[in-house]
């Protein structure tokens, strides 16, 4: 297991780990925008660059790819690297200036204001780390969205931007957006979900106990495919809002108690009890039975 | 153009007869006339030669056979379209279509020279005969263009005649895929698409990566602005490529081939197949080569259209299908490439080098050439010189010659001001570093680089800060804007450079070029970005005066860029016509009848209107 000396810290770590791990193992924060554990790093924001020892000369690589395969030293508080993320965050906030999840990141970073003009134009401060299309792509298969264009008219957009005919409206893309430019939308009368600004729209699942708008009948649809299972219990629950389930659940819950104390047998208190009964319903059964 | 049928090889033996009937047929012919179809020939009409000269045969009737032929690019591009008759290699330069006849009854049927289209030294001012008394041709040494102005592209037999696959029969047969790896390594060959890594470690280290298949693949994707050399070596001499390419392959142990051209080189596309066609009917190519058992076949992919696509993992991802987009090369291509599979990328020149190094040996190779940039490279001469075109030369020869003495000169007698190296990843070299030898590593030193052999070059009237600004504009239309530094760096680069060149540059703009520049350097995600200031910092480094006075004074030295310089009338030329007083849109110039006229510098607006009305030439910038 090779070790990586970070900022002085060695910690081991496994073979073809990268150095972003080995930094969150250490506990030495390195920036990032367009990392995200849900899906393979791109790269491609720049700011987490760091400076990797090469014993003659120094490298600046990107700390959330770069493949660890052998014992390596890295800076993160060197100056070229505090320099060299510096100057992509002021780039960034070139870019973007008003945004307010991108202001604190910088502030975190020491860095205030920006002394380059806006010269680029977005799509509502979207600084293009192309999270949404990854996730579209790689976690929800489906790549409703994509990356348009080249250079400077590069933008993410739906295919002919046109609402993307297997949108989801699951909004993964709003969730792991890191600068709010995905906007998700509730169109109560409507009874459909805009994310905003692909103009995407899918119709919303009504809770058959609460009549609640809360999640897109696709996404229902999906679950059910995704889960693979007959299961009628699971059916039936999909088809609420979260608060009836969990209310359902409980419900459940006191009946096993109930009739656990009957018999004198009493299980523990199990909190996670909900999530698994979601995932691993095989298991739920036997232990109701 | 009629092509003869193709006989499947058997082997080396077949090989070696076929080749010998070849050069006997040819041999039997004594009058040829070859028409130069390169790129710039084409572009001054020499297709309507071939035409003029095939019907001049066929009409004459004349008792022995003349062949016309259709030959890739010569590298002489401004004495175009060039016409070289058989016997005594007579060179015909700038001929047009009237010529043809004259050529024709004179040359051709009866051996007398026609004196005005022969080419006249520069120095003595004589007509010589033969190219090899041309300036430009003597002090080149051709191995990557060895076959172009010889043969036929779509003629395989041309490529036998000269000695074409004489490698591949000598290495299938006589030598082990370590052997002939070993020999390129020796050789000291370097990669000449630009980034001039040791060819032979490439390829050893493809050969030791794990995974199969592996991948062999030729950048045909030049995107250099003023390179034509891959494509003269594509369009002329086709089967050079292939050969190397399979020779590549055998070396590595792969069976599959690509060759990605660009796309706006549909000709190279064509030749390539055809080539490639050829070559599969002739058993040279495809499952049991030359009758043993490596096979080895090759596709043809076209690019997808940009720039970056020339980038080695950009140019994979587009071989698969997906946009062409860089990713971080931590991961050596090598090991990780197309498919994820271990795949060996390397430029058109460099394969079309690769038979040769097999047929004469690693040491002939590294007799040529410095300590450590071995061989020849082929440069395209092009801007304000003279002699435009491509030539091919040992490296270590020097920018004076190859600019003066090979190029002569810069164009109507123009002061040299700086030659531009590289591309768009280079910089420009000013006069006083013209006797820096061209290699790999002396030009990076001035702050340049070789890259893939573009040479413009640059006289008194050009404004570097507005060379600078160009190549930002290229770069940043061809970004691919992945990534945060390139694609926003770029932008705020080029939003400096026009304020610089329209007058509204401000102290501190240069700093800031500088400041980017480190950025890039530092944090972009490929090369593309990485070099991409490289042309503003050199021309900082060399030219500083120039953006201060654009800066500071608001005044272009150059007199290029539009209201920073001021027209003047001369007293001398001035005939008093009035012409510039009347086109004049803002009344700034006064004047009466026999009076030289006199612009208001207050009024005037620098649009340039009297210079372009004057008949006299008598409108100075100043």
């Amino acid at each position: 297991m090779p070790t990586v000396t970070i900022d002085n810290i060695a910690v081991e770590v496994e073979q073809e780990s990268t150095i972003l791990q080995a930094a969150r193992q250490a506990g030495v924060w390195i920036p990032t925008l367009c990392y995200h554990p849900a899906v393979p790093p791109a790269a491609n924001c720049r700011l987490c660059l760091v400076e990797l020892d090469r014993g003659n000369w120094k490298q600046l690589v990107t700390a959330c790819n770069y493949p660890v395969r052998r014992d390596i030293t890295v800076s993160v508080s060197s100056e070229a690297a505090v320099k060299a993320r510096r100057g992509v965050m002021e780039l960034l906030l070139a870019r973007a200036p008003e945004n307010a999840q991108l202001k604190a990141l910088a502030k975190r970073m020491g860095v205030e204001g920006t002394p380059w003009p806006t010269v680029t134009k977005t799509q509502r401060d979207c600084i293009l780390c192309g999270l949404c299309t990854a996730v579209c792509d790689e976690v929800m298969g489906r790549a409703a969205i994509g990356v348009a264009g080249r250079g400077q008219n590069r933008a993410i957009s739906a295919p002919f931007r046109q609402p993307a005919e297997n949108c989801l409206g699951c909004g993964a893309c709003a969730a792991v957006c890191p600068v709010g430019t995905i906007q998700i939308r509730i169109h109560e009368k409507e009874g459909e979900i805009e994310i905003s600004p692909f103009k995407t729209r899918a119709k919303l699942l009504k809770c058959e106990q609460c009549g609640a708008q809360v999640v897109s009948v696709a996404v229902t649809e999906e679950a059910l495919k995704r889960g693979k299972m007959d299961w009628a219990k699971f059916r039936q629950l999909v088809r609420l809002c979260p608060k009836c389930r969990q209310k359902r659940a409980a419900a459940d819950l006191s009946t096993v108690a109930t009739l656990a104390s009957q018999i004198g047998y009493l299980a523990p208190p199990r909190a996670a009890a909900k999530t698994k009964t979601a995932r691993r319903p095989r298991a739920a059964k036997s232990r109701k039975k | 153009m009629t092509v003869l049928e193709t006989k499947r090889l058997a082997g080396p033996a077949d090989l070696e007869q076929w080749r010998g009937d070849l050069r006997q047929a040819a041999g039997r012919i004594t009058k040829r006339v070859r028409i130069c179809l390169g790129p710039g020939c084409v572009a001054k009409g020499a297709a309507a030669l071939y035409d003029r000269f095939r019907e001049a045969v066929e009409k004459s009737g004349a008792d022995v056979e003349i062949q016309t032929k259709c030959v890739g690019c010569h590298g002489l591009c401004a004495c175009g379209p060039i016409v070289i008759v058989e016997p005594g290699e007579i060179f015909y330069q700038q001929v047009e279509e009237p010529d043809v006849a004259e050529i024709f009854r004179e040359t051709v049927l009866s051996g007398r020279l026609v004196e005005r289209l022969l080419y006249q030294h520069p120095v003595t001012g004589q007509k010589v005969k033969t190219a090899d008394e041309i300036p430009f041709y003597q002090s080149q040494r051709r191995i990557a263009l060895a076959g172009n102005g010889f043969l036929d592209p779509v003629m395989l037999e041309d490529y036998l005649r000269i000695g074409g696959y004489t490698a591949l029969a000598k290495a299938l047969t006589g030598m082990t895929p370590e052997e002939v790896l070993l020999t390129v390594e020796k050789s000291g060959l370097r990669g000449r698409g630009g980034g001039g890594f040791p060819t032979g470690r490439k390829w050893r280290s493809c050969r030791e990566a794990h995974g199969q298949p592996k991948y062999v693949i030729c950048n045909g994707d030049e995107g250099d602005p003023g390179a034509f050399m891959d494509r003269v070596v594509m369009e002329g001499n086709p089967h050079a490529v292939l050969e190397g390419m399979i020779l590549g392959a055998y070396a590595i142990g792969s069976h599959d081939g690509y060759i990605y051209v660009r796309n706006e080189y549909p000709l190279s596309v064509e030749r390539l197949k055809h080539a490639i066609v050829q070559a599969r009917d002739a058993g040279l190519l495809g499952r049991n080569i030359l009758g043993t058992d490596f096979s080895f076949d090759i596709r043809i992919n076209r690019g997808g259209g940009a720039f970056v696509c020339g980038e080695s993992t950009a140019l994979m991802a587009s071989l698969e299908g997906r946009p062409g987009e860089p990713r971080a090369k931590y991961v050596h291509t090598v090991e990780h490439g197309l498919w994820d599979k271990p795949s060996n990328l390397n430029n058109v020149e460099t394969w079309a080098n690769v038979p040769a190094i097999i047929n004469n040996g690693a040491a002939w190779f590294a007799a040529i050439g410095t300590a450590k940039s071995k061989g020849t490279k082929v440069f395209s001469l092009v801007g304000e010189v003279v002699n435009t075109g491509l030539i091919e030369v040992p490296m270590g020869m020097t920018l004076r010659q190859i600019i003066f003495d090979l190029g002569g000169g810069v164009k109507g007698g123009r002061a040299f001001k700086a030659v531009q190296t590289g591309g768009p990843s280079g910089g420009c070299i000013p006069a006083r570093y013209l006797d820096a030898p061209v290699d790999f590593d002396e030009l990076t030193k001035l702050g340049s680089m070789m890259g893939s052999g573009g040479m413009i070059v640059m006289s008194e009237d050009t404004c570097m800060v507005n060379i600078a600004r160009y190549f930002t504009h290229f770069l940043m239309d061809e970004s691919c804007g992945k990534c945060t530094p390139c694609r926003e760096g770029l932008a705020q680069m080029l939003a400096i450079l026009d304020r610089i060149t329209h007058g509204d540059g401000r102290p501190g703009d240069v700093e800031k070029l500088e400041t980017m520049a480190g950025i890039l350097e530092g944090a972009a995600l490929c090369a593309l970005g990485k070099t991409a200031a490289n042309p503003v910092m050199s021309t900082i480094r060399y030219f500083r005066a120039e953006y201060d006075a654009h800066i500071l004074q608001q005044r272009c030295p150059a007199k290029q860029c539009r209201g920073l310089f001021r027209y003047q009338i001369s007293v001398e030329k001035c005939k008093a016509c009035g012409l510039c007083r009347k086109h004049c849109p803002v009344e700034a110039i006064a004047g009466a009848k026999k009076t030289p006229h006199v612009i208001d510098q207050q009024k005037c607006t620098r649009c340039g209107m009297c210079l372009e009305k004057c008949p006299f030439d008598a409108v100075l910038k100043v």
